[in-house]
């Protein structure tokens, strides 16, 4: 058993990662309702991007995000546009969000692995493997660089909704969407580009996971249920939870895996979720939902 | 006078369910506040929320200003000058009392305008302006009702539509609620109200519209309104002069 | 004063007439009583089938993905409670009576039932935790779990983990191998459906329906929600679980991928929304329609992941042309014939 400070650095180094993938998830539940089952799946579209441009033309991943960024933003406003416009209407909304992006995950899915197969993939940068040491304790190199990107990328989410005129409309709408129709805010549009900055920021993440951890098309399961019972515990649509979420489940899963290895791991998100539901289902921050 | 918001053969309901309103006839003239009473069901709030883009219409015209509005977004609405509050609790619960005022004001280009709106709201509601950075989610129902009163009054429209101020809200509150409505008269805002209690809200404006069953049954000047023999039939079922009165 | 109109009372000579009503039941009986007989006489039909084995297979299948279907649509129809990783019952029958063969020699045949009970009594245990919200977390939930026991299996060396456990074969020869498997599966079917029949006519399901429409008004008008949406839960689990047990043996191998792969769920799933959520037929035809294009995809194509892709394309758009479903479209359209019509 390692010593306990190192693990919980490795578990805070993961947490940003983490955040940043639960943050356009739990975006997208708060603006618009949707409980997007695909958003790992698109990670994962956005890590084969992120491997393809290392491996043929050596585009460093953390530079790819320059890449997946805009790439999936544009996907994500056309799947938007495309899908959920006629979905408004329904009587039970959130119901058919979960099923429609359930079944836009089936197809990713099928899509990357004919592609693709189901090798596990990674991207090989020099910092994937190297490490410094900050006195008694081992830092992997990487894993920092995500960390410091996660939160940039985080802190400047949280700028643009805190002081633009934009991100105050998406906030509005957040807190209740007929007061921010009223004000003037057209919703559809703020629907729609708050999609694409979901998906945008799954992009950034699919960068960095392609070299945090080996993936492959299936994989996105894992990760989906993962980020999901992160959200429950923060509350769904809150920002601050999935940041918090994000880091207590990260340094858990840090010392389950210390502890019992690394298959455990994800094991501890689910379990988490079973009690979030058993003691508080509106998790930290969140409002009960009515569906 | 001009006719500022004109309703004609409007139909309107709810997802498939059927039509509340049935065929609504209904001009509100520039300047001349109205408010709109009627039994539980005629169809008051549904009006307000047609003519505000909430609910669109399934047949008829809505003309603002002689411009055909029905079907429109609220957002565009709001460009256009008609302002809503409505029923329900709508302030932003996160974000400050100024925050949402500045919210209101989120159509507006001009920042020097919105310091100066913000201030005169300030003004006119001053328990806002000792909470101005409080959380609105904190509010009493009350002031959290004067915040979206507030709010909607940033835009200076040209048409106020406001469903059921006084609802859940104290005798004393819903006063000043009323009064502040009754200022606006003389300004660039013209008021139209829904309101249950219908001697408060007709206090409050100048011109009274009774709605039942999902279309206009009559008008007329708010002060008298109230003496008309027809109300006594509509709200309480007895026709005039038919046999066997109530005994007094 | 507004004119007062009243409906007349519909004419007494407009009622639907007796010999009518009871002609609508007795053609859905002829058609069960047509159907049991086709199901359950097929396998003695042997002589004037050729590929019997193959035949007797894709029998099985539809038998076993009709009862999957049902017996999803109970929470997810009737209930209105989407459940994504519904196989993990599936697997959890599976493992339960592959488990109890391969160390103690018992037979799924006999041990099938309890399988069914383990995974009711599961999906009792979970559901008392997750279905307290009414939000998605329900949803999640059942994705979690289906992770969670496919997981632990992984880990699980008692049971092969990863790479799986063999089996011993049933004993009978080889060219009845497929029949009890096949009569095993139609119990699951009649069972499962006849679960459903009874839900869609009794009192149980009237409630659930209720609260599949608007859970705070049930609640106010009395019913018990939470104990509702736990037992539907969990009988929801029985058949799958049974299902489990018979095809863990039908394989002879049991391998977590065969039972916790999502794409079992999002089998059950397409299936019960595209015959028809809150039906009792719909379920059914969903089965069928679905089984058989995957048979026919995988023989002219083989099994590639397009076939994960074409699931996800037809359900999308089931969801955002269809939502009703063929029986619920029908229905609406007011052309659903008498005998798919076995909810009224």
């Amino acid at each position: 058993m390692t010593n306990v400070l190192q693990v919980l650095v490795l578990g805070l180094l993961l947490g940003g990662v983490y955040a940043l993938m639960a943050s356009g998830l739990t975006l997208m539940f708060g603006v618009m309702r949707v409980v997007n089952l695909a958003h790992a799946a698109f990670t994962i579209l956005a890590a084969y991007i992120a491997f393809y441009a290392f491996t043929l033309f050596q585009v460093d991943p953390v530079v790819s995000i320059l890449i997946t960024m805009p790439i999936m933003f544009v996907v994500g406003m056309v799947v938007y546009i495309a899908l959920f416009p006629r979905i408004e209407n329904s009587p039970k909304y959130v119901e058919m969000t979960v099923l429609a992006t359930f079944a836009l995950a089936l197809i990713v899915e099928g899509t990357l692995t004919y592609f693709f197969t189901g090798i596990f993939r990674s991207t090989r940068p020099d910092y994937a493997t190297d490490s410094f040491f900050w006195g008694d304790l081992f830092v992997p190199k990487g894993q920092l660089w995500a960390l410091a990107v996660s939160l940039v990328l985080l802190l400047a989410l949280w700028a643009f909704l805190k002081f633009t005129k934009f991100g105050n409309a998406v906030r509005a709408t957040m807190q209740n969407r007929t007061a921010a129709e009223i004000v003037g805010v057209n919703v559809r549009q703020v629907s729609t580009v708050s999609f694409g900055v979901g998906m945008a920021l799954a992009g950034a993440s699919g960068s960095l996971l392609s070299y945090l951890f080996p993936f492959f098309p299936a994989r996105h399961w894992q990760w989906v249920a993962i980020l999901l019972s992160l959200i429950v515990l923060g509350g769904l649509g809150s920002l601050k939870g999935a940041f918090i979420g994000a880091m207590a489940l990260a340094v858990a899963s840090a010392f389950v895996t210390d502890r019992f290895g690394p298959t455990w791991s994800p094991v501890t998100f689910y379990l988490a979720l079973f009690i979030v539901l058993l003691v508080r289902p509106q998790g930290l921050f969140g409002k009960v939902v009515r569906i | 006078m001009s006719a500022l918001l004109e309703l004609r053969d409007v139909r309107a309901g709810y997802g498939k369910g059927p039509d509340i309103l049935q065929q609504v006839d209904l001009t509100i003239e520039e300047g001349r506040s109205a408010c709109i009473i009627g039994p539980n069901g005629a169809g008051k709030s549904t009006l307000l929320k047609v003519v505000a883009g909430i609910l669109s219409p399934r047949a008829g015209e809505i003309l603002f200003r002689g411009e055909p509005v029905a079907g429109k977004r609220p957002d565009q609405l709001l460009r256009r000058g008609i302002s809503y509050v409505p029923q329900e609790r709508s302030v932003f619960p996160t974000m400050t009392v100024r925050e949402n005022l500045n919210m209101g004001a989120y159509s507006l280009s001009d920042k020097s305008v919105v310091a100066e709106r913000l201030e005169r709201v300030l003004d006119m509601f001053p328990v806002l302006a000792e909470r101005r950075n409080q959380l609105a989610g904190t509010l009493s129902g009350g002031e959290q009702q004067m915040l979206t009163l507030g709010r909607a009054l940033m835009v200076k429209p040209a048409l106020l539509m406001v469903d059921e101020p006084s609802l859940g809200l104290a005798p004393q509150v819903a006063d000043l609620i009323f009064e502040t409505l009754q200022h606006l008269d003389g300004s660039e805002t013209t008021v139209l109200l829904v309101e249950q209690n219908a001697h408060r809200g007709l206090e409050a404006v100048q011109w009274g519209i009774v709605l039942d069953l999902g279309t206009k049954r009559f008008e007329g000047p708010a002060n008298s309104i109230l003496d008309d023999p027809r109300i006594r039939e509509l709200y309480l079922g007895t026709r005039v002069g038919s046999a066997p009165e109530v005994a007094e | 004063m507004a004119d007062i109109h009243v409906e007349p009372v519909v004419e007494a000579d407009e009622a639907p007439a007796p010999e009518e009503r009871r002609g609508g039941s007795r053609s859905r009986m002829i058609v069960g009583i047509l159907v049991a007989v086709v199901v359950l006489g097929l396998p003695l039909a042997r002589p004037w089938i050729s590929a019997y084995n193959y035949v007797l297979q894709v029998g099985l299948l539809i038998l076993m993905w009709v009862a999957m279907a049902s017996s999803w649509n109970i929470i997810g129809g009737f209930a209105g409670y989407i459940s994504l990783g519904h196989n993990v019952f599936f697997g959890i029958g599976g493992y339960f009576s592959g488990l109890l063969l391969a160390y103690l020699g018992w037979s799924p045949f006999a041990t099938a039932l309890g399988a069914g009970v383990v995974a009711m009594a599961v999906g009792v245990l979970v559901g008392l935790i997750t279905l307290r919200t009414r939000g998605p977390a329900f949803i999640i939930s059942t994705i979690a779990l289906l992770l969670l026991v496919h997981n632990a299996i992984d880990n699980w060396e008692l049971a092969g983990a990863a790479s799986g456990l063999s089996l011993p074969l049933p004993p009978l020869p080889v060219e009845w191998l497929k029949v009890p498997f096949y009569y095993g599966m139609a119990f699951c079917a009649f069972g499962a459906v006849g679960l459903a029949y009874w839900l869609a006519h009794s009192k149980f399901g009237l409630g659930l329906r209720a609260l599949s429409q608007d859970e705070t008004k049930a609640e106010v008008a009395g019913i018990n929600t939470r104990m509702y949406k736990v037992t539907a839960y969990g009988l929801s689990a029985f058949f799958i679980g049974v299902a489990g047990a018979l095809f863990g043996y039908s394989l002879s191998y049991l391998r977590p991928t065969t039972f916790f792969e999502i794409g079992l769920a999002a089998q059950m799933v397409l299936m019960s929304i595209l015959g028809g959520r809150a039906t009792v037929a719909g379920p059914v035809i969903g089965a069928v329609i679905i089984t058989a294009v995957n048979e026919y995809s995988v023989v002219q194509f083989g099994a590639t992941p397009l076939n994960i892709v074409v699931t996800g394309l037809i359900l999308l758009a089931t969801l955002l042309f269809f939502p009703l479903g063929i029986v619920g479209s029908l229905r609406e359209a007011g052309r659903l014939p008498r005998w798919l019509d076995w909810d009224s």
